[in-house]
């Protein structure tokens, strides 16, 4: 069963008051048509990555799928609940983790912050404090509990925020940049979070919005490129470079300094050939480098199409 | 467990943030429960310019100073039905809170009504510090039934609660400059009665002006509970601002609820909620 299902998702803002401006012959904007025919589906217990350069649509899709705002044609729905008709439902199956520091109340503390949302989700005092307290050990945000969220390091709000979507356990997670502000071994953790909240049971679903590519790579099963509002590609990250370019450069040192570099066929036996040839020859291999396609590659290649 | 059940708690839980906020500016606090005596006081001053007034036309106004404190501690309740709606999601804007209270589960008329809650607990507080300053300090005598008084209060605050709702989807729709707010604020305290009778204005800027206060429902609120608490009328004589302020409650809790719900759709679609 899938998670997430998008159907045939358009949004275009429309332009506030334009028929008004059209009447008193003001210049109007046009209207901005931020998504166009988006479709796709995400797993159970998957993680998914939505890769693309500022402005692709990442943020409207992800608002669209939180509720925020409503498509303009299409449908989403979340545990096959529908986004606009079911609307509280589907915010009772999500939590929503962005990059935004102003989302928190800057003079409450770390644990105020979270007891306030807590109740919103209609968690009980006792089960918001026990699931508070089991988040900020998952965090490491103990030591921060009592200090007002004004006061805290971008790390830290960062991981504020992922503890609030975490909450109440919803069955899907929404993280937008969820490393972004970290020191390297918080990312580290955190993407081990992310990947355990996938194993675990029941799996959490998880779809990914992020700039580093990198980290798309290693945790998601899937990736969609966005591009202008359009989903250009979807498959998995190793089928995406291949079909970037089947190609991967390798660089071979020997003794003395010498270095060949040759193209291959992802899996050929290219590379067998050349090492037998070498070895023929006497030539002690100290270093061996594969350059392969990276999602950067891919994303340039549909963006400049 | 449904909304309705969650209700409370989700109320409780914006109080508690509202409380915890203003607690962390302990200061205010006090300066304000200062401010609130230093105006009764003055008010005490002034009415003595004004002792021996007799005139029957202006039964109410034979004590100013109940009169006034009446009207300050009222008017404070009326703006805040009005005001705090709008300002409710104005400062969740802001704030840059909004969209992720937005994100858990509960409506958006919850979200409004629960997050001026607080305001209204200010409000009690504070407007019974007017009338609480004036009865032990000044020994304004307040008489007939309370109970009377607090229904006038309540149905007059609701009444204004749907100028709020309207103005709350005016700042959803336009952000800024709501036209509710600066009538009612500037209207209420110049053509309500809160400071002078009315039948002043019609004496001195002619009777257009002068029924402006007839269009206000704060003019039927604070009649009332003058007629209830100042002279000491029962249910039996104030039945007209009574049945007037019903009047408007009628008229204007659809007409306010239509215009929420559109303007809810219409921010969802343009997607201009959390904008501001």
């Amino acid at each position: 069963m899938s998670a997430i299902s998008i159907r045939n998702l358009s949004k275009t803002y429309p332009v506030p008051f334009r028929r008004v401006r059209a009447f008193f012959r003001r210049p109007a904007k046009e209207p901005v048509e931020a998504l166009c025919d988006v479709s796709f589906e995400v797993g159970t217990g998957e993680i998914f990555g939505l890769i693309g350069r500022n402005g692709a649509g990442k943020t409207t899709l992800t608002k669209i799928i939180a509720t925020l705002v409503q498509p303009t044609t299409g449908s989403v729905s979340v545990h096959e609940q529908d986004s606009v008709s079911h609307d509280e439902h589907v915010r009772r199956l999500i939590g929503l983790a962005t990059a935004e520091e102003r989302s928190f109340y800057w003079r409450l503390n770390s644990e105020q912050n979270l007891m306030f949302f807590a109740r919103l989700h209609g968690l009980s005092d006792r089960s918001a404090k026990q699931r508070i307290k089991e988040l900020f050990a998952q965090l490491e945000l103990d030591e921060v509990a009592r200090r007002r969220f004004g006061e805290l390091s971008t790390g830290n709000k960062q991981r504020l925020a992922v503890a609030r979507a975490m909450l109440a356990s919803p069955p899907v997670l929404l993280l937008d940049e969820p490393t972004r502000s970290l020191d390297p071994l918080a990312a580290a953790r955190m993407r081990e979070l992310i990947s355990s909240l996938a194993r675990q049971d029941p799996p959490v679903t998880i779809l990914l919005t992020s700039h580093n590519l990198a980290e798309v790579e290693t945790l998601c099963a899937r990736v969609a490129i966005i591009s202008r509002g359009s989903i250009r590609a979807i498959d998995t990250p190793r089928n995406l470079r291949d079909l970037t370019s089947g190609k991967e450069m390798v660089h071979i040192t020997i003794a003395g300094g010498e270095k060949i570099s040759f193209a291959r066929q992802h899996e050929d036996d290219l590379l067998d050939v050349k090492i037998r040839e070498l070895q023929a020859r006497g030539a002690r291999i100290v270093d061996i480098e594969t350059e392969r396609p990276t999602l950067l590659d891919v994303l340039e290649r549909y963006e400049q199409s | 467990m449904n909304s309705l059940k969650l209700l409370p708690r989700r109320i409780f839980a914006f109080v508690a943030r509202d409380f915890r906020l203003f607690m962390s500016y302990r200061m205010q606090f006090f300066l304000r429960i200062l401010s609130v005596l230093t105006v009764v006081t003055t008010l005490f001053f002034i009415s003595k310019i004004f002792a021996g007034f007799t005139d029957p036309q202006f039964s109410q106004w034979r004590d100013p100073l109940g009169a006034w404190l009446t009207g300050l501690a009222v008017l404070n309740y009326f703006m805040t039905g009005f005001s705090s709606l709008a300002n409710a999601i104005r400062q969740e804007q802001m704030q840059g809170t909004l969209e992720s209270v937005l994100l858990t589960p509960i409506n958006l008329p919850t979200i409004i009504v629960s997050s001026s809650a607080w305001d209204f607990l200010e409000t009690t507080f504070f407007s019974f510090l007017y009338l609480f300053f004036g009865r032990v300090f000044f020994g304004v005598q307040f008489r007939g039934s309370f109970f009377l008084a607090v229904i006038f209060l309540l149905l007059t605050t609701v009444v204004l609660a749907c100028l709020g709702i309207l103005s709350a989807s005016f700042a959803m729709v336009f952000k800024r400059g709501d036209p509710f707010g600066m009538f009612l604020g500037a209207g209420s305290a110049l053509f309500s009665g809160v400071f002078f009778p009315t039948q002043l204005l019609k004496t001195y800027a002619g009777p257009k002006l002068g029924s402006i206060s007839l269009l206000l429902p704060p003019t039927y609120g604070l009649q009332g509970i003058r007629q209830v608490l100042i002279e000491g009328h029962g249910l039996a004589q104030v039945t007209q601002p009574l049945f007037t302020l019903l009047g408007f409650l009628v008229v204007l809790l659809p007409f306010s609820l239509w215009v929420f719900a559109r303007a809810v759709r219409r921010a969802k679609r343009e997607g201009s909620l959390i904008q501001y």
